[in-house]
């Protein structure tokens, strides 16, 4: 089967999944979760996988687009699907703002991201802003609060992101932000713009964390900023993605999914020992699997997607 | 190799969906819809077992399984729909202080445990992801400490604030202590979160009415831990009065802060020694919360006309023996939304939803628990007590809680300015 295929094939099998449990299992929430970490654990691949950048602050563009979505719900009475998409458009907004932080690099990026995300909640949440973001007393969406729908629109937003990963993984763009990844200075010799597709890979993660964002904020509809621009958001979609292993499409689905699952399975069925389990079952997966889980298929010459 | 790329992904997918079915495995059994006479009420809740909100979430699910130990001692709750006592069963889940995780663990609750009374866990950060969720699926949501305003909407009605009034409101009877005692020069300083900048916002604008304009109103993240600067500022205002709203760990924080910094004010208040006097004790020491003002809650507080449930002695001894812990607040809410749901039971004339919610509106106003009146109003808001002002007052036998505000349940007169 040729790989495109294949992409496509593990696309329509995820999709599918993801419509079809809610009818098996009614606890939706629990798949919408599924999925949005899902997406952004793929945003976290092209950002990490592609071009070596660790975003600890990727729950930045995530708020940000909660907060996008939520205005324009609140501010300019756009339906909700629409303001989902200003939620996307906040976010790379707020990527161009950011973009010289990619001059940065390895842990001083990972910190001055987090740093930037930080900064974005503080002026989200600043009382002085009550009037346009309802500062700290957080948004209520009860008037578009539609669980099912948006469910739908999250299956979408999860469809195009596995999309943009598989395009990257079949296309020339993804072997250039890869020659990038391995050696800058011998990718910009032959001739590519690094600066460019940098930015380019920056904002396409930034766009696919607003849409999540803001479909999240459909589905909850009730939250405070706090919530929005929980760091734990952005350490679960780097750890999901680094258990399966990072330059794959499949390797963050895998990540979410076992890692997910396991979440759920402990925290609800024993949540006393949650903590010890969890940590411990990742510190061991970093020492003996640091290339991920994708890497035990890999050493098989089992070529992951 | 065509082959091999054909294996690869079919293992990976079938990793996948084997990880996909742990999942939903993994999350427990659906529970049989509720038969004509169940064998037992279930209770629905979340606690914080670790993480921001744990210190204030596990009291509070302590007095929950209290008040459930207490009634299936008596052989259950009395349902009236059945005629009969019918055991209590607590369901919980740790939702480790994650309003996200907490999205899930309340949907589970609803969806899959499918209990008969669901109970919002500590706090408005963790109650405001159930309120759209209970609404959704038309289940009445027992929210012991979730005070934000913005859940108690006239076309919500499956929501019921047991234990505190909204957070809006606190202030009341400390702008009027303030204006009462004539303290012109006031400084606030806030964190900007729900609870707290809807107090000084409050505050604020009841002083401005009064013809008192703040001397310094400032608003910190409640992230906030050091607090050294802020005090220094606040002393370049000159206040007399130093209101300090935040959380427990800003208010320890603070006091610990103010007791090192040389500094003294006339009056100094924070939220928390009303209703955690223990830990606030253990942090900062009693010299350090010396003359300190606060809204004193139970057990500080006692209310004498109850007459539902155990009397604020009666639960002191009672849980003392049965837990080997101490009382505080936290754990009276707990208990106290046990009660209500016990008065729910005993005066439903079905377990529908509906009928739980029309319970509740039957007898608001009429009990008294040891946490005082439980009142609601049309749209659920806790509206029974105003808070009053206390302060902590040093004597030979050490902290005294003296109400100081409003007069009609004032105990002492307080001690301003603090020496």
């Amino acid at each position: 089967m040729p790989r495109v295929w294949s992409g496509a094939a593990v696309l329509v099998v995820v999709l599918a999944l993801c419509l079809v449990l809610p009818q098996l299992y009614a606890n939706q929430f629990l798949f919408f979760d599924l999925m949005v970490y899902l997406a952004l654990a793929q945003g976290v691949n092209i950002l990490y996988g592609f071009t070596g950048y660790l975003p600890f602050g990727y729950v930045g563009f995530f708020g940000t687009g909660a907060y996008g979505m939520s205005l324009a719900v609140l501010k300019l009475h756009l339906p909700p699907v629409p303001a989902v998409l200003a939620g996307g458009v906040a976010a790379v907004v707020l990527g161009l703002v950011l973009a010289p932080l990619l001059r940065l690099s390895g842990a001083y990026f990972a910190i001055a991201s987090l740093a930037a995300s930080q900064a974005v909640y503080y002026v989200v949440a600043n009382p002085s802003l009550t009037g346009v973001t309802r500062g700290p007393y957080g948004i209520s969406l009860a008037r578009v609060y539609h669980p099912s729908q948006s469910y739908l629109v999250m299956v979408g937003v999860l469809g195009l992101t596995l999309a943009a990963v598989l395009y990257l993984r079949r296309s020339r763009r993804g072997m250039v932000l890869q020659a990038i990844r391995d050696d800058p200075q011998s990718a910009a010799m032959a001739g590519v713009n690094v600066v460019r597709e940098r930015v380019l890979a920056w904002l396409a993660s930034a766009l696919i964390a607003g849409l999540v964002g803001g479909v999240f904020a459909w589905q909850i509809s009730v939250f405070y900023p706090a919530t929005v621009f929980d760091l734990s958001t952005s350490i679960m979609a780097i750890v999901f993605t680094l258990f399966g292993g990072t330059g794959t499409l499949l390797g963050p689905v895998l990540g979410v999914t076992v890692l997910f699952g396991l979440y759920n399975v402990i925290g609800v069925s024993e949540p006393q020992y949650f903590q010890l389990i969890y940590g411990a079952l990742i510190v061991l997966l970093v020492l003996f699997l640091p290339g991920g889980a994708a890497s035990l298929l890999k050493r098989r010459g089992i070529d992951v997607l | 190799m065509r082959m091999r790329r054909l294996i690869g992904w079919r293992m990976a997918a079938g990793a996948a969906l084997l990880g996909m079915g742990a999942l939903v495995a993994g999350c427990g059994t659906s529970a049989a819809p509720t038969a004509k006479a169940p064998t037992q009420i279930t209770v629905g809740t979340l606690y914080a077992g670790s993480g921001a909100f744990a210190t204030s979430s596990l009291p509070e699910y302590q007095g929950l399984q209290f008040w459930a130990q207490q009634v299936n001692a008596k052989g259950g709750a009395f349902v009236k729909a059945y005629n009969k006592r019918i055991k209590v069963k607590i369901v919980a889940y740790n939702d480790q202080s994650s309003a996200t995780t907490a999205t899930t663990l309340y949907t589970q609750l609803i969806t899959q445990n499918k209990v008969n009374l669901l109970v919002a866990d500590f706090g408005s950060v963790l109650t405001s992801v159930a309120v759209p969720i209970a609404r959704e699926h038309k289940t009445v949501l027992f929210d012991i400490t979730g005070t934000g305003a913005s859940f108690f909407t006239p076309n919500n009605k499956y929501i019921v604030l047991t234990s505190l009034p909204t957070s809006g409101v606190w202030p009341e009877s400390l702008a009027g202590f303030l204006l009462h005692k004539g303290i012109k020069r006031v400084a606030i300083l806030y964190l900007t979160n729900d609870f707290d900048q809807s107090q000084a916002t409050t505050l604020a604008s009841r002083l401005k009415a009064g013809g008192v304009t703040p001397v310094y109103d400032h608003g910190v993240p409640t992230s906030t831990s050091s607090y050294n600067v802020l005090i220094h500022a606040m002393a370049q205002s000159k206040p007399d009065a130093v209101i300090e709203l935040g959380y427990p760990n800003n208010d320890i924080a603070f006091l610990q802060a103010l007791a090192s910094s040389g500094q003294h004010f006339n009056m100094v208040f924070t939220v928390f020694p009303g209703q955690l006097l223990s830990l606030l004790q253990k942090n900062v020491g009693a010299k350090g919360l010396a003359y300190t003002y606060t809204y004193p809650t139970p057990p500080l507080l006692a209310y004498n006309k109850v007459n539902y449930g155990l009397s604020l002695s009666q639960f002191t001894k009672a849980f003392q023996a049965q837990t080997h812990t101490g009382v505080n607040f936290l754990t009276i809410a707990g208990y106290n939304a046990g009660l209500v749901i016990q008065k729910t039971l005993d005066t439903a004339k079905s377990l529908r939803q509906s009928d739980l919610r029309q319970a509740v509106a039957g007898f608001s106003g009429k009990i008294f628990t040891l946490d005082g009146r439980f009142r609601i109003n049309s749209e659920g808001a806790q509206v029974g007590e105003t808070l009053p002002v206390g302060q902590l007052v040093p004597t030979t036998k050490g902290l005294q809680m003296v109400v100081v505000y409003p007069a009609k349940v004032k105990t002492g007169s307080s001690v301003y300015p603090a020496p």
